[in-house]
């Protein structure tokens, strides 16, 4: 008999621990013969602990569980799958993720993320052992026609870039992974990492074979302690088992893997930035070109991937280019890892082929506001996205479809606002988070962002407010076309989408 | 004036013993200015004492 | 000359063979691959606007001012960090461009003070610069938001005046990172940096002021900062120059071009020169800053003579010094002998001025008593080059060191001594070169800022000769010669005896580890490392030199480096690092006794015979007395006159009480300096000297590089150095005449193989040429001994290790040795004539912890170092860079007077002294040494000049 209790910091952050302690508790008092498993999240957030017991049926689940309602669940029954208020039925049953298409989250919350053996039962390093029987070339081919694209959130093509590091003469290369997950409103990349770690490993291991490196980094966000515990844990067994190291996984070949912590700011994310500080310097953005591919980690061809690019390799090479492909549409071929939050009564993870309309998922699948009041807003793609109103929610979730509304999906966080929002305040937010954030190199961003907040206040006092939204328009203009990366070249996406959609907030009675 | 000369045979002691006095007597010759030759002169003729053995030679050729 | 502006291109020049051609602006221009397109541009004579970019350091992509449109390419990249690409075509100007870099000046100046008309920068600042080109007319944010400039600000940081010779003013800043980068990327320091992000990124010298910090001073960030924020006080003090003048510097054996920017006869800042073959535009705190010496109150502007040493100068008019000084020599040789004089040429001088010194000795006193002091620097450089490779120099250019992959650094202190030259090895050796360091101490490059030695055998000093034996003999027994090479270009006899002598079981590095310490498994290392190469250099210094052996050393590294093929391309070689300025070109001038200009021996008759022709004059074919030999010469009462031009031989030479005895026994001292040196406290006759930036004339580097010495402003003394030479020569009898120094230089590559192709034309149209320069080589040589060695052969010398006599005894159980520091030059004349002193306000003895305590030492006490020689005090700084048994001091204060204490032993060969071993005792003193307070009585004494009472 086994239980499920969450360990993912989505669920540990509303009790999971207590709960599961209360539960080992009850097993021990009624002498029960059952164990609790800390499995991943199922990313169904608002009903975290989700709670979840092993029947002939398959598992049910229960939740949200409180250390509170722990005594009456075994009172009704709940180890054999039995009602009770909190029951949800099966939970592959629940609507929600019932209605998603799991490709790269297949096992996330379903299996204990440090049991090899688990991960092994269910498909795991079968990707890499259809790798181990292919060339380097055709591995990437593979990737190539999977039309997989990066997932942090630019989307260039994944098998371009390992052709490129391919391509690149060196003694060493190296592989590293973009942890460093910043964007507001997304979990993704913790997800996985703390619920189906070796998924991140295999990726990384098939990476490197594909472009002969023998190295590689995970640049762990330092905020996410508990991914970067699990991730270290994994990577020891991965070395003992004999998934990494000299022989990774009997392929002859070399692997090495190492997580590192990172250094606390948003700009490190970026992928220059990133290698800056992976090398220990202060992490400032570099130019490109060079681009990374040919002179990366200290000047060494790299392949830079988010963590859900590499973690969805396995299963493109497991079932194949074309099985990845068949979902999407146009150029966004596969799923994407929607991720709902903000005033959204359903938060959570939505794997779904590119296509879903952005209404879709936050009527759908989110159920609305948490508020209930009527919604007013959205920003997709992190704190650098756009803010759309109601009139845009029919755009699909699709790179292009996003780009040709002023938009991206970047990363696939969606933060949802209802009315009580005030959208020139959110302006002012997004370039007060781009002077926060910013690392200082370039002059559109490191001024830019600072006059930028101040320009708005003066809008929001009501000061010159013609001529100082023309200024901020010009402004937008420089940071939009002359700053050094996304982070001062985004930025003006929300501000402008803002004063595009809601030009109410801005030119309303406020004074 | 001894010390220097004696300097001038250890390091040339290493070559066989005809090819040794050859070297000190040459660098006697190119770079040492005659009033400090015709004070080894002198020394040899007091008995040379402290000279080592190899300047003792080189001085004959010197003359 | 108007004021100087070099061309900057934004970003450096491209090493690529391959070539590009794409379209800029509608112009066709031509460029190698890799170069950036703001580059092509400048290339095209069409300028992008730029910031962040200067050519001295890779391209930043910062500041978006130089964004351009690239046909069929979104958006609108840097021109700094985009690389031109075939058929590529780029337009610098449109709308959208002109909007974009206008609204990005509108950003820099909306925290920049307004303060243009009073600022030190005005007329030479580049955010002004491009104001102007992007037509900026208005600042739309206003002034009352959040800046670094307004006092009120809470980010407003006061200025830093800590450094003596430029200004740091934070609010001035526009965090282009030039100065970061510059300090990193030119100099190798990486003292400053950007602290905090975003808004709040300031520049800081690692968060303390600039004197605490690791800087260096060496002014690389002033030269790279576009506005005032980092600007020498000299140009604060007295605006910009008006004129340039192209010249050399006179410090270290680097050798670095400079541009003196005037107002009229007044220097306003020394700027290393772009096109400066030897640094390209990059500078020390030495001759970026430390030149008011030149006109510094203690410079003596008068002729003067005495009768006795003891009595006052009396100041007297050129021809009446001239006379007197000539009529003396005439008189002493008359009364004792035509070679009773002599006299000593300058490594601080031109080589026209040492060339007439020689020339007046060899053919006005008619004697070769002429010796320079680099006898007791790189003689053995000289002898021990020249027996083995054949010519008395080192073999590569500077530039070689970018294609060197293993660095063998013996006895050198680059970091302090060559520290432009040392900024070059940096740069390589981040770049990923070995580097193996012999060194008793542990130098700064043995572990610095991105740096780190592959190995650091701290040898106990005066062991030299057994550690390159050892090394050698893992090559010879370890099968890592370089059999082809040897058989091809060297003398078969001499390899096969030296082969059968190194492989020894005496030499190798296990007999060898008790006489030098090292664990013998690190020495079989650091020899496999600098065999396998490919491309292995050795760079040298004083610590190779100035030993017993030092000459044996010299012979030791040219058969390694022979013995491992690692001589006659880019990148490899044996190459010494010059102490002084001119040290290459004084020996190439024929300063020594026993050899002619270009290296030629008195007693052949052919050369000798040039020579009496050219100068209408009998020479004498036997070699004349070098320095030390003239010491014992006088002192024994047989030498008894001398002419000493710009060395300073009381400080600087060994044992001074025997100079100082040796000075004191002679009739007739001349000495012909810019100060009263301590040599001029023994003199009768003192002729005024003039600075380098009085004069013209040529100096030579440690790479051979012969550069152009320019006349700044008129000699302050009303007659440059050589005029003198020529006027004391006339007055002996031995006329000379020349109009210029140019016409010196002629007569000189009239009579030297080497030289033939040399004129100031030449100098003129090429900047500085390498010797050889002939008519095999008009262009000049950076890389000798290319297709086989000057001598025929290259020579194997059998290097027989003889430890020095100077042992450690129960009396001094410890081995004093010396060098020098960054700031401080030499005997410190010209340095501690200028602010250079708040870096080393005076000589300290450093000794390790260990030797400390056992001696109840603590850091800063009075210390008493006593050798036979003699004894000094000084005060003590406890050290973990010194190893246990070895202490260490500087000779850059004359009161310190650290030669005192060292000894006459000398090399074997040349006589240079043995600076680097003295066996000392050192304990705690109560007070001053007597020789101390005896030699400051005695300065004083000897130093008055003509008091209007004691007169005539």
């Amino acid at each position: 008999m086994k239980l499920f209790v969450p360990c993912d910091m989505a669920a540990l952050s509303v009790g999971a621990d207590a709960v599961a302690r209360a539960i080992s508790e009850q097993i021990a008092t009624r002498r029960l013969d059952a164990t609790v498993v800390r499995n991943g999240s199922r990313g169904l957030f608002w009903l975290e602990p989700l709670v979840e017991v092993e029947t002939a049926k398959g598992r049910v689940a229960y939740g949200p569980v409180t250390v509170e309602s722990v005594a009456s669940l075994f009172d009704a029954g709940f180890l054999d799958g039995k009602a009770h208020p909190l029951c949800l039925g099966l939970t592959e049953e629940i609507p929600y993720l019932k209605n998603q298409e799991r490709l790269t989250f297949a096992r996330c919350g379903i299996i204990d993320p440090l049991s090899l053996a688990d991960y092994i039962s269910r498909d795991g390093y079968k990707g890499l052992q259809n790798a181990l029987k292919l060339k380097p070339e055709q591995i990437i081919e593979e990737v190539t026609n999977s039309g997989l694209r990066g997932r942090g959130g630019a989307g260039f093509p994944t098998g371009i870039k390992w052709k490129t590091v391919l391509g690149a003469p060196a003694d060493q290369k190296y592989i590293v992974c973009n942890a460093d997950e910043g964007d507001s409103g997304t979990f993704a990349d913790r997800m996985i990492m703390e619920g189906d770690p070796f998924v991140l490993i295999e990726g990384m291991t098939i990476a490197g074979f594909a472009v002969g490196a023998t190295s590689g980094y995970i640049y762990c966000r330092s905020e996410y302690p508990h991914a970067f515990k699990t991730l270290q844990r994994a990577i020891a067994i991965g070395y003992e088992k004999g998934y990494l190291g000299a022989n990774a996984a009997g392929s002859g070949k070399h692997f090495d893997l190492e997580v590192r912590l990172g250094a606390g700011a948003y700009i490190c994310g970026e992928e220059t930035s990133l290698l800056e500080s992976l090398e220990g310097k202060r992490g400032q953005i570099r130019p490109k070109p060079p681009l990374p591919a040919i002179e990366g980690l200290f000047g060494k061809p790299t392949v830079v991937n988010n963590v859900i690019s590499l973690a969805t390799v396995p299963i493109i090479i497991d079932k194949g280019a074309a099985y990845y492909k068949d979902f999407g549409m146009g150029r966004s071929r596969g799923t994407l890892t929607i991720q709902l939050a903000g005033n959204i009564k359903q938060g959570g993870l939505v794997e779904k082929a590119f296509g879903l309309t952005l209404r879709q998922a936050i009527y759908d699948f989110g159920g609305g506001t948490a508020t209930g009041k009527k919604f007013r807003a959205v920003q997709v793609g992190g704190p650098l996205g756009a803010y759309f109103p109601d009139s845009l929610l029919d755009t699909p979730l699709d790179y292009e479809a996003f780009a040709a509304k002023k938009g991206l999906v970047g990363h696939g966080g969606v933060v949802v606002f209802d009315e009580t929002v005030d959208l020139a305040k959110q302006a002012r937010f997004a370039m007060e988070f781009c002077a926060i954030e910013s690392c200082g190199k370039c002059t559109p961003c490191r001024i830019g962002s600072t006059r930028g907040v101040e320009v708005i206040d003066r809008i929001i006092a009501n000061q010159d407010r013609k001529k100082n939204l023309e200024v901020l328009n010009d402004l937008c203009e420089v940071m939009l076309d002359g700053s050094l990366c996304a982070l001062g070249g985004l930025t003006p996406y929300p501000v402008l989408s803002a004063v595009e959609h809601f030009k109410e907030d801005f030119h309303g009675t406020a004074a | 004036m001894v010390h220097m000369a004696n300097q001038i045979a250890l390091n040339f002691s290493a070559y066989p013993r005809e090819e040794a006095i050859g070297h000190v007597a040459k660098h006697l010759k190119d770079f040492w200015e005659p009033r400090m030759r015709k004070q080894l002169h002198a020394y040899v003729a007091q008995g040379g004492a402290e000279l080592h053995e190899l300047v003792k030679e080189a001085e004959k050729r010197l003359k | 000359m108007a004021l100087l502006h070099e061309i900057d291109y934004g970003t450096p020049a491209s090493r690529s063979q391959q070539l590009v051609t794409l379209d800029i602006d509608g112009k066709s221009v031509t460029v190698p691959a890799g170069t950036s397109l703001m580059r092509a541009a400048v290339e095209a004579g069409v300028s992008v606007p730029k910031l962040c970019a200067t050519d001295s350091m890779d391209a930043f992509g910062s500041c978006r001012l130089c964004l351009v449109e690239v046909e069929g390419r979104r958006g609108t990249p840097a021109s700094c960090t985009t690389l031109a690409e075939p058929g590529m075509k780029v337009k610098t100007q449109s709308p959208k461009l002109a909007k974009l870099r206008k609204g990005v000046m509108e950003l820099y100046i909306s925290d920049h003070p307004l303060d243009c008309l009073t600022c030190g920068a005005n007329g030479n600042c580049e955010l002004q610069d491009m104001a102007g080109v992007v037509g900026l007319r208005d600042v739309r944010y206003g002034y009352d938001g959040d800046n670094h400039f307004n006092k009120q600000s809470a980010r407003f940081v006061d200025k830093d005046n800590s450094n003596p010779y430029f200004s740091f003013e934070p609010a001035k800043c526009i965090a282009c990172s030039r100065c970061v980068r510059a300090c990193e990327e030119v100099q190798g320091t990486f003292a400053l940096t950007i602290q905090g992000r975003g808004f709040d990124s300031m520049v800081s010298a690692g968060g303390m002021d600039f004197l605490d910090s690791e800087c260096v001073s060496c002014g690389a960030c002033v030269q790279a900062c576009p506005t005032a924020t980092l600007i020498e006080k000299s140009v604060l003090e007295k605006g910009q120059g008006e004129h340039s003048v192209i010249t050399t510097c006179a410090y270290c054996g680097v050798g670095c071009s400079f541009k003196a920017e005037m107002q009229g006869s007044e220097v306003v800042r020394m700027v290393p020169y772009k096109d400066g073959g030897a640094n390209h535009g990059h500078s020390c705190v030495k001759g970026r800053f430390a030149w008011g010496y030149t006109t510094h109150k203690d410079r003596i502007l008068n002729p003067m003579i005495r009768a006795k040493i003891t009595d006052p100068w009396k100041e007297v008019s050129w021809d009446e010094a001239i006379q007197h000084a000539a009529s003396e020599f005439k008189r002493i040789q008359a009364k004792y002998g035509k070679d009773s004089v002599g006299g000593i040429t300058s490594s601080r001088c031109t080589n026209e001025e040492t060339y007439l010194v020689q020339k007046l000795i060899r053919a006005g006193f008619g004697n070769n008593n002429t010796d320079t002091c680099a006898r007791v620097c790189h003689s053995p450089t000289g002898y021990g080059l020249k027996t083995t490779l054949g010519t008395s120099a080192g073999t590569q250019t500077f530039d070689s060191v970018y294609d060197t992959d293993v660095m063998l650094v013996i006895g050198a202190n680059p970091t302090d001594a060559h520290p432009v030259f040392a900024s070059s090895m940096k740069s390589r050796l981040i770049a990923g070169a070995k580097l193996i360091v012999i060194d008793p101490r542990e130098i700064d490059l043995v572990k610095t800022a991105h740096i780190k030695a592959d190995f650091h055998l701290q040898l106990r000093p005066g062991t030299n000769v057994a550690m390159i034996n050892s090394l050698a003999h893992v090559i010879v027994t370890e099968g890592l010669l370089a059999d082809e090479y040897i058989a091809e270009r060297c003398d078969d006899a001499a390899f096969n005896k030296w082969r059968d002598f190194i492989a020894l079981p005496k030499n190798s590095p296990e007999a060898m580890e008790s006489a030098t310490g090292v664990p013998a498994e690190l020495v079989r290392g650091a020899a496999r490392l600098y065999a396998k190469g490919p491309n292995s250099a050795i760079y040298y210094g004083l610590g190779v030199t100035e030993h017993s052996q030092g000459s044996t050393m010299v012979m030791g590294m040219a058969n390694l480096a022979m013995a491992c093929g690692q001589i006659g391309r880019m990148g490899v070689g044996v190459n010494p690092l010059r102490g002084q300025n001119n040290v290459q070109g004084a020996c190439d001038m024929g300063s020594f006794p026993h050899e002619y200009p270009g290296y030629r021996h008195v007693s052949d008759d052919a050369t000798r015979e040039l020579f009496e022709h050219a100068w209408g004059v009998k020479l004498e074919k036997e070699p004349g007395l070098r320095i030390p030999n003239m010491f014992d010469a006088a002192v024994e009462g047989t030498f008894k006159g001398i002419y000493v031009q710009g060395e300073d031989i009381s400080q600087s030479d060994p044992n001074t009480q025997h100079v100082q005895k040796a000075l004191g026994s002679m009739e007739c001292v001349v000495v012909q300096d810019l100060f009263l040196n301590e040599t001029a406290m023994w003199a009768h006759v003192f002729l005024p000297g003039c600075s380098f930036l009085e004069k013209d004339g040529t100096f030579t580097n440690a790479e051979r590089r012969i550069s152009p010495v320019r006349k700044a402003m008129a000699p302050k003394n009303g007659m440059a150095d050589w005029e003198i030479t020529m006027a004391l020569s006339n007055a002996l009898g031995y006329p000379m005449h020349y109009n210029h120094p140019s016409e010196i230089m002629d007569e000189i590559a009239r009579l030297t193989p080497t030289f033939k192709g040399v004129s100031y034309k030449k100098l003129d149209e090429m900047g500085s040429v390498q010797w050889p320069c002939n008519d095999a080589a008009p262009e000049g040589t950076p890389i000798m001994h290319i297709n086989g060695f000057v001598r025929g052969k290259g020579n194997f010398v059998i290097t027989e290790f003889v430890p020095t006599d100077e042992r450690v005894t129960g009396k001094f159980p410890l081995i004093l040795t010396t060098g020098r520091i960054l700031s401080q030059y030499n005997v410190g004349a010209q340095t501690r004539r200028t602010e250079n002193n708040v870096w080393h306000a005076e000589d300290k003895l450093d000794l390790h912890p260990h030797d400390a305590e056992h001696r109840g030492i603590r850091d800063g006490d009075l210390v008493s170092i006593q050798s036979r020689a003699g004894e000094i005090t000084l005060n003590a700084r406890i050290s973990e860079r010194m190893q246990p048994g070895v202490v260490y001091t500087t000779f850059h204060h004359a009161m310190s007077g650290a030669n005192v204490v060292t000894t006459e032993f000398s090399d074997w060969a040349t006589n240079c002294p043995e600076y680097k071993v003295t066996a000392v005792e050192v304990r705690l003193a109560k007070k001053e040494s007597d020789w101390q307070q005896h030699y400051r009585e005695q300065r004083v004494l000897t130093t008055r000049i003509g008091s209007p009472v004691a007169g005539d």
